[in-house]
């Protein structure tokens, strides 16, 4: 197979999953930013409803912060936190009734079932039922070792039209690899 | 005590605490790269401001007027730690008015409005249906 082929069958794959676009590898503050601002011009050339595109950006950012900031993968250069670097995967779809937002990323084990447990609360919650526990954890002080975690997925979950779909895949290594899918 | 400026960036909201005329302004987009490090100044300055009108409360009420398009989940928490300063100030007696605006068909910040709004007693917090875009 030529490189083309090679390279034309990836590309159509991922087209055949309805990706608008997608990134492997190490994220950045500032490639969140940039990402963010392709998907709003995206958006916003389609004439897509604001709403729409406000809960897609949403999801967007808290998807990507967790990858830079809870990504097992990481890169710490010295001078402290705004240059972190995380390795994941972000990819923007559309299916045919819905946008989606899928995140990837290694984690540890434990650390991977523990966020799955709160997910599955979530998930089993309805919209109000949500709404009520994001103010609930937005009047509680914020704990040192979490840096907003839990009401980042909180804020997927809210602006989910769906439920949100997740899981865990086990790399046998104390390590396992994390996603989370919402839908707008 | 100093006027506080921050100028609005791609990331971050203009941030205005204005000491003289007791008007207090924040616009635009809030998902700064740290958001700890960027609301500390905010809420130490609020915190001098605050101290300073409890025993001697300003003539005229205290106003904020926030005009957000988007912000994410760690500014949300910053927000908060805000309004839980204002709301314990009003408690103390000082009058305050949070002028909560948005643009009428953007849902996002309709409802952020009123779950901020349920936490306060003392001061006035008005959701400003608003026409025109803000941006």
């Amino acid at each position: 197979m030529s490189i083309a082929d090679d390279y034309l069958y990836f590309h159509q794959r991922m087209l055949g999953h309805g990706v608008i676009f997608s990134f492997v590898g190490y994220v950045s503050e500032s490639i969140l930013f940039s990402l963010g601002e392709a998907l709003k011009q995206k958006m916003r050339l389609e004439a897509t409803d604001a709403n729409v595109t406000k809960r897609l950006f949403s999801v967007f950012v808290e998807q990507v912060q967790n990858i830079i900031r809870y990504s097992d993968e990481r890169l710490e250069a010295g001078s402290g936190r705004p240059s972190e670097m995380g390795s994941g995967m972000v990819t923007v779809g559309r299916d045919e009734a819905h946008f989606f937002v899928v995140c990837g990323n290694i984690v540890k084990h434990d650390e991977g079932a523990s966020l799955c447990r709160r997910l599955e609360a979530l998930a089993a919650m309805d919209s109000a039922a949500i709404r009520s526990h994001y103010r609930e954890k937005l009047r509680e002080p914020a704990e040192e070792s979490d840096r907003g975690a839990s009401i980042g997925l909180i804020e997927i979950a809210r602006r989910s039209t769906r439920p949100i779909e997740f899981g865990l895949a086990d790399l046998g290594d104390g390590r396992a690899f994390f996603c989370l899918k919402a839908y707008i | 005590m100093d006027r506080l400026y921050l100028p609005r960036t791609d990331r971050s909201p203009l941030v205005e605490l204005d000491v003289d005329s007791h008007r207090l302004r924040i616009e635009g987009e809030s998902y700064p790269e740290d958001a700890a490090a960027f609301f500390g100044p905010i809420l130490a300055w609020l915190d001098a401001y605050l101290g300073q009108c409890r025993p001697t409360p300003p003539d005229s009420p205290i106003v904020m007027d926030v005009r957000l398009l988007y912000f994410n989940s760690s500014s949300a928490k910053a927000l908060m730690n805000v309004f839980q300063r204002l709301e314990s100030t009003a408690r103390a007696g000082v009058e305050i008015d949070v002028n909560w605006h948005y643009h009428l068909d953007d849902e996002t910040m309709m409802e952020f409005g009123e779950d901020f709004s349920e936490d306060f007693e003392s001061v006035r917090f008005n959701l400003c249906a608003s026409e025109t875009e803000l941006a």
